[in-house]
């Protein structure tokens, strides 16, 4: 046996209720030894230990590049041969970093076992010697028999043996690991279900001796193999028998299960993935230009180093009296000490404290983020959530918004509130849904509201039984859907694992037929008041293939009945031949998409005893097939059975925009960014909701696959002349279409750019003239693959919105994922970095938070470089008159002090509390955003700009104190002084005049500094600290001399002036030169923007459904063709390229 | 009522600082602050610059280069490196009298003492009076740490090593006799130098202390015998050392030496003949040196400085020139908006 399993990679031995036997092979680790083969169900996402939280976050922390650079100078700081700063500059404020952080991370490690040792202490029932005794999760172990209650979190991952409902079967919701909030089942072997559900089931499964073989523990969420030894049998295992750990049991009183896998073992916690670091585009860039400033302070200490050993041979054929000065005798080897002594002497060029305070500046941005009462959702107390701390720059510079439809732009909410029974429509659509008189439905005792239909005819018809087809089609509703029932409070509480079941299922209990519950067999539906029971004698399930479902059911009389519901085309064309009202339906089909409502067909077949007892036979053979060819067979088992159907009626369900959907992507769209729609949902309906919601105005051109691909096709790939001639050809198109054209493309279409990866760049080049891109019927990965094409063939930063386990894919692709926090479970968020309630609430986050934040965190680094390039590089300069001997200008202490407190503070505050607009304003001129999108603020340019006017201030810096100094009585040290002051005054100046809004913290931090700056140098200089040592304050008594001395501060104001002088000029130029932009932005009258988009909501609703209703149906292109000509500007030229434009259309059509 | 408290437990607060409505002043320039502005500060700085400039002008300042490169130089007889105890004699006249109190200066050129081994090269316990620090001093002086003999140099390190030894004698000649400029040598050095910085061990007499040292290589005498003439001047808190060890910012460079305000030439050197006996000790030739010796009055801003005061012109007049450049583009910006 054990061979065979060996063999058939089945090795993972469990044995019920034996703890002797896997206790000792429990998994144990010391230090980095592990041994032992099961894991113990202790949660440890805690990732120090008290031992090993030293060389464990020393070690993460010096991966980081910057960390192990500043490492690196702090260790030459401490060769004596080299250093020409003491090494105490650099490991002050490395130590604070790494402390910092380190602390940072413990927190977060704390936190971490806090909630793990809440997990791992969750009651739960294991079976001790006949009896269940409350345990704790992390006492379990493998081979444990447990009892699961009721909503109960299940903790490891089980074998259902038993369970308290009929068949052993148990529902459980799996929101946690796929975000799916519907139920699903699992149901126990026969031979446990029969063997262990006697009373009381404790001694029984007690005695239960099973051995499970199964695989190896793994993270195939989906599947599982095994086997089941026990009383001689070989019962075979699969996912349906198996409970994962972190699902929750629903409407089962009790499941027994086997406990398989634990703890680390468990499928769930095998696909804890890493979320993908994502830095951001400013940063990128900001990096790009560290490495410059690495490079060009390597390039500058060579040189200074070769000037050294050139000086030191000059000294050395001069034999002055600094002759035993040069190392060894040997110029060349001084040089090369020089050298390094350079690096460490520029290295505060790019400062350790730069990195650490951008990090606190994306802690704050992000704090802003949550603390945001305007993005706050009282409904759900869910304020927004900044997951991903270090993007919220990249938010200012969206060009593309990926959004997802189902749950992002609509509610989720889905409303019946239309339906055509019998060639009749019932209910009126434009009637918003709040406005809807409630019929008088106090005759059904189960109804509990919500429907939002007024429709006193049909209550009539039914309660008087005067139609058979609307019974039957009521009755299709209550039967013919995967719902589960719960019972609170006398009622029944529909879980459902789509919201439209759930809409279709509570509109028929409101209507008298309530769906009361249902076992494995039997479905009891109370029709009228009267209780009918159902037999269910096959669940034809829905797939997005099939896009129908189906039941068989036996009805109480004993007639076989098939209720079948789906979409459209699909059952249209299973209909039995000269089916009755089928135009009539098809006309409200057409009037429903007219009303943007999402549509279903109901019908329904009588099948014959013999029929069904045949079927039925091939599909238990089927059944037990192997599992690839199953599904086809089954497929086409399905086919057979839903067929010559009779059409019942149409169903109409409102798929709710979510709140303020279409001014926010009207205001978005005005800042430039392209929208775009990617959807798992039907072309038609994603058409109508882009109508809906704006996207699309009502003259918009859609532009379809065919056309597209004519575009695309046009020019031979690879000829230039051709691609240069369509992009001709475009530009003629683009006057007109470009900016009122939107692509539409399905799934299976964008499947065709697998394979010609070449039109991926044409079709970006189009679709950035283009309005918008719609994107139907596409799959998850699908969704991942479209903003890949995005990233690579633009430079643009991506965003991605959604709020379901299917967008996960592009949150995570995208630069930015943005998780709507909605009905569709946490998996979205969970992947996202940022989380919001309302898709409405994007407005703010993109144009208030993001616009804020680039243009904050922009000042911040521009600022950072100049004030520590300009500070450092004055070292060069200096060089060239002490004879290349990399002596420092300034006192150690201003070099450590400089960075870390004059001067970061002032403009850091900039960095949290800068606004050059308001919020409202942000939010009224959303063509402010544009500047973000261009890079206006972080390019390489402006950051080249930075570095040159840093270069400059050096320059400054060092010379105009070189021409007062020179040929005087004054010392090394005031001349020191007299530059740090200057270095100081010059970095103040400048952060007052990056600074455009002066809170009161501004105001003082500024003046702190300033203080700071002599309050500190005379500290470092004063008496008390060099009696206590000498040697490290060196400069005792020369702030003293140089505070009182004029043309220090003379000296000192000149060089700070200058120094500022291009930037106060190019600032002064920008005054005069804006003057006129800003009044023009302020004389502008804030024109009412609810106004005129109420306005155009008006018209854009009938427009739009009258297109979609064309699109719909691909025969009556023309015709919509026909309309889009008519809204065309009155301009003849234009009505004229237009005609030529759908020309080519219809004469494909 | 609890219920509801749960409902808004996570609502963000309220504040000024969460909503990003801290109260703040946004200044609105306009091209009417800025232009003004521009002229003003450039006022300001030429205002500045012409008092500078015009200070400057009233410090008179003699310098003298005695190094004998020339060989009509009188010191070109000393220049020669083997020449030991080489006195020159160098005449100069003053046409009108030389306000006092004039500040007698040495002054080296090309030479590095903002070098960084050579300024690191001393040892600050040892120059701040400590015991333990003469018999072991601090490497940092090396290669003037111990001398062959493998004894203790006291000062050690280069700094002291090199100080400059020339000695200067100022004499009026009145009548064909050289009457003697009296030197004040008090207080040239840096207060924090003379008391706090350097201090000499507490041990009487200050020879002792030195016992088993000795002195640097280059001096002549050791350090507790520097001046004869005044034994408390003596040891590390010697002016002229101390004044020497407060290294030189850049390589040409000047240092006090002496002060004269007393007696006859309290209020000035009067109008005459002078001649300057120069003591030649100190070998620059070598690297390219020269020394020289600077007589100076000053004003409220130290020494004669002209650089100061025209950068102060030269910047406060490009402010003037941006403002009127600033004008022309509003103007051109401004008028077609009126049209």
């Amino acid at each position: 046996m054990a061979k065979e399993s060996v063999e058939s990679g089945l090795t993972w031995e469990v044995r019920a209720n034996s703890c002797h036997y896997h206790k000792p092979k429990q998994k144990k680790s010391f230090l980095c030894f592990r041994w032992g083969r099961y894991a113990d169900n202790l949660l440890r996402s805690y990732k120090y230990s008290p031992l090993t939280f030293l060389p464990l976050t020393l070690f993460e922390q010096f991966q980081r590049v910057a960390n192990l650079y500043f490492l690196l100078m702090m260790v030459m700081q401490c060769v004596p041969a080299i250093s020409s700063i003491p090494w105490y500059i650099t490991i002050i404020p490395l130590i604070t970093v790494l402390s910092v952080r380190g602390l940072k991370d413990l927190a977060n490690d704390m936190a971490r076992r806090r909630s793990d040792a809440q997990i791992n202490s969750r009651p739960c029932d294991v079976l001790v010697s006949q009896s269940f005794s409350t345990a704790q999760w992390k006492d379990l172990f493998v081979g444990d028999v447990l009892r699961i209650h009721k909503d109960q979190v299940i903790p490891a991952d089980l074998l259902l043996l038993c369970s308290s409902e009929p068949h052993s079967l148990c529902y459980v919701e799996t929101a946690d690991i796929d975000g799916e909030t519907n139920l699903k089942y699992r149901q126990a072997l026969s031979a446990t279900h029969n063997e262990l559900t006697s009373h009381p089931s404790e001694e029984a499964l007690a005695a239960f001796d099973g051995v499970v073989l199964c695989e190896e523990p793994n993270n195939r969420l989906y599947t599982f193999r095994g086997q089941l030894h026990w009383r001689g049998e070989c019962l075979l295992l699969d996912n349906q028998h198996i409970l994962l750990r972190g699902t929750v049991l629903r409407n089962t009183q009790f499941a027994y299960g086997l406990a398989i896998y634990t703890g680390t073992d468990t499928k769930i916690l095998r696909n804890c993935g890493k979320i993908r670091v994502k830095t951001t585009r400013t940063e990128k860039v900001f990096n790009k230009v560290v490495m410059g400033i690495i490079l060009s302070v390597l390039l500058a200490a060579l040189l200074l180093a070769i000037g050294s050993g050139v000086f030191s041979s000059w000294v050395m054929s001069h034999t002055g009296v600094l002759t035993p000065l040069v190392v060894g005798g040997n110029p060349i080897y001084t040089g090369f000490l020089i050298f390094w002594s350079y690096i460490i002497l520029l290295s505060p060029a790019m400062p350790i404290a730069l990195y650490i305070t951008f990090e606190v500046i994306h802690t704050v941005h992000s704090k802003f983020i949550g603390w945001d009462l305007e993005m706050y959702w009282p409904q759900a107390d869910k304020p927004a959530q900044a997951r991903n701390t270090s993007l919220s720059e990249e938010l200012g510079q969206v060009g593309y918004l990926l959004s997802d439809k189902t749950g992002t732009l609509t509610q989720n909410r889905l409303l019946y509130r239309q339906c055509c029974i019998a060639g009749e429509i019932y209910g009126d659509a434009s009637v918003r849904a709040e406005d809807v008189e409630p019929m008088d439905l106090s005759w059904n005792p189960f109804s509990r509201g919500g429907l939002f239909m007024s429709a006193p005819r049909l209550v009539e018809t039914l309660r008087g039984q005067k139609c058979p087809l609307s019974i039957q089609f009521f009755s299709a509703l209550s039967l013919c859907h995967t719902v589960m029932a719960e019972w609170k409070e006398e009622a029944p509480v529909y879980q459902a694992a789509s919201p439209d079941e759930e809409a279709l299922v509570g509109a028929a209990r409101e209507l008298g037929w309530v769906f009361l519950s249902r076992t494995r067999d039997f479905i009891v539906v109370s029709e009228l008041g009267v209780t009918r029971q159902y037999q269910l004698l096959a669940l034809l399930d829905f797939t997005s293939q099939r896009r129908r479902m189906s039941v068989l059911v036996r009805e109480p009389e004993g007639g076989l009945k098939l209720y079948c519901k789906g979409a459209d085309i699909v059952i249209l064309e299973r209909l039995q031949k000269d089916c009755p009202y089928q135009e009539r339906v098809e006309k409200a089909l057409e009037l429903f998409a007219q009303a943007c409502l999402r549509t279903l067909c109901v019908a329904v077949r009588s099948v014959p005893e013999a029929s069904w007892e045949q079927w039925s036979k091939t599909l238990a053979q089927s059944a037990a097939m192997e599992t690839c060819d199953r599904e086809a067979v089954l497929e086409k088992l399905y086919d057979q059975m839903e067929r010559d159907l009779q059409l019942l009626g149409v169903t109409a369900i409102e798929d709710r925009l979510q709140e303020g959907v279409p001014e926010t992507i009207a205001l978005l769209q005005q800042a430039g960014i392209k929208v775009w729609v990617l959807t798992g949902d039907k072309k038609e309906t994603a058409v109508n909701i882009g109508y809906s919601c704006k996207l699309l105005d009502p003259d918009t051109r859609l532009l379809e696959w065919q056309e597209l691909r004519q575009i695309l096709q046009s020019p031979d790939p690879g000829v230039s002349f051709s691609k240069a001639r369509q992009t001709d050809l475009w530009v003629v198109d683009k006057e007109r279409a470009g900016a009122k054209t939107a692509v539409v493309l399905s799934g299976l279409e964008l499947a065709e750019f697998d394979q010609r990866p070449e039109w991926g760049s044409t079709f970006m080049r189009l679709a950035e003239q283009c309005q918008s891109v719609l994107c139907c019927r596409v799959t998850p990965g699908q969704k991942a693959d479209i903003v890949t094409l995005v990233r690579k063939h633009t430079t643009s930063v991506t965003l991605s919105i959604g709020d379901g386990a299917n967008d996960v894919n592009m949150i995570k692709t995208a630069h930015v994922g943005v998780g709507i926090a909605g009905v569709e479970g946490g998996q979205a968020v969970q992947n996202a970095d940022f989380a919001l309630s309302q898709f409405r609430f994007l407005q703010r986050l993109l144009l208030v938070h993001g616009r804020w934040s680039y243009r904050r965190i922009s000042l911040f680094l521009r600022y950072f470089l100049f004030k520590t390039c300009s500070f450092a590089l004055v070292h060069i300069w200096f060089g060239c008159f002490n004879g290349f001997s990399a002596q420092s200008l300034y006192e150690p202490w201003f070099i450590a002090l400089y960075t870390v407190f004059y001067t970061a503070t002032p403009i850091m505050l900039v960095a949290f509390f800068e606004q050059d607009v308001s919020a409202e304003s942000s939010l009224k001129w959303p063509e402010l955003y544009k500047c973000g999108q261009r890079q206006e603020l972080s390019s390489p340019l402006m950051l080249a700009l930075s570095l040159l006017y840093a270069v400059y201030t050096s320059l400054v810096l060092f010379f105009i104190p070189f021409g007062v100094f020179y040929n005087t009585a004054f010392d090394y040290q005031t001349m020191a002084v007299t530059v740090a002051m200057a270095a100081t005054f010059t970095a103040i100046i400048e952060v007052v005049l990056v600074t455009k809004y002066w809170t009161k913290f501004n105001v003082a931090a500024v003046c702190v500094s300033f203080v700071l700056f002599f309050i500190c140098t005379r500290i470092t200089h004063s008496t008390r600290l060099f009696q206590r040592s000498p040697r490290d304050y060196v400069f005792i008594g020369a702030s003293d001399k140089a505070f009182v001395n004029p043309v220090v501060w003379l000296t000192a104001l000149l060089t700070a002036w200058t120094a500022v002088l291009p930037s106060l000029t190019a600032y002064a130029l920008n005054v005069i030169l804006t003057v006129r932009d800003k009044q023009k932005v302020h004389s502008a009258s804030n024109q009412p923007m609810e106004l005129r988009s109420q306005m155009r909501r008006g018209t854009s609703l009938r427009r739009s459904s009258y297109a979609l209703s064309q699109g719909a149906r691909p025969g009556r292109h023309i015709i919509s063709a026909t309309s889009f000509r008519s809204t065309v500007p009155t301009v003849d030229e234009k009505v004229t390229a237009s005609n030529n434009l759908t020309r080519p259309l219809s004469a494909f059509k | 009522m609890v219920k509801q408290e749960q409902e808004i437990a996570s609502r963000p607060d309220n504040t000024a600082f969460t909503q990003q409505r801290l109260p703040a002043w946004q200044p609105m320039l306009s091209a009417g602050i800025v232009i003004p502005g521009f002229v003003l500060i450039g006022l300001a700085f030429i205002g500045i610059g012409v008092a500078l400039f015009v200070t400057s002008q009233s410090i008179t300042v003699m310098e003298l280069d005695y190094t004998g490169v020339e060989r009509t130089s009188p010191c070109f007889r000393c220049s020669d490196p083997n020449v030991k105890n080489c006195v020159c004699q160098l005449d100069f006249s003053i046409a009108s009298l030389f306000k006092g109190p004039v500040f007698f200066y040495y002054g080296l050129t090309n030479y590095f003492q903002n070098y960084r081994r050579y300024g690191v090269s001393k040892d600050d316990d040892q120059l701040s009076g400590d015991l333990d620090s003469f018999t072991s001093p601090s490497d940092t002086c090396s290669p003037y740490e111990y001398d062959s003999n493998n004894k203790p140099i006291v000062p050690c390190g280069s700094v002291a090593n090199s100080m400059f030894n020339d000695t200067f004698k100022l004499y009026q000649i009145v009548n064909g006799t050289k009457k003697q400029v009296p030197f004040d040598g008090k207080g040239i050095a840096w207060w924090t130098d003379y008391n706090v910085k350097y201090r000499n061990p507490s041990v009487t007499p200050l020879r002792d202390a030195f016992n088993g040292t000795v002195k640097p290589l280059f001096w002549p005498r050791p350090a507790y015998e520097l001046d004869p003439s005044d034994p408390a001047n003596n040891g590390f808190i010697n002016q002229d050392f101390l004044v020497w060890m407060r290294r030189a910012a850049l390589p040409d460079f000047r240092k006090l030496y002496r002060r004269i305000t007393e007696g006859d030439y309290a209020q000035g050197l009067p109008a005459g003949n002078y001649s300057l006996e120069i003591a030649y000790n100190y070998p620059v030739l070598s690297f390219d040196g020269r020394k020289k010796v600077v007589l100076s009055n000053v004003s409220w801003m130290g020494g004669k400085n002209e650089f100061l005061g025209i950068a102060y012109l030269v910047i406060g007049s490009l402010c003037i020139v941006m403002s009127i450049i600033m004008l022309i583009v509003y103007a051109k910006f401004k008028f077609p908006e009126e049209e």
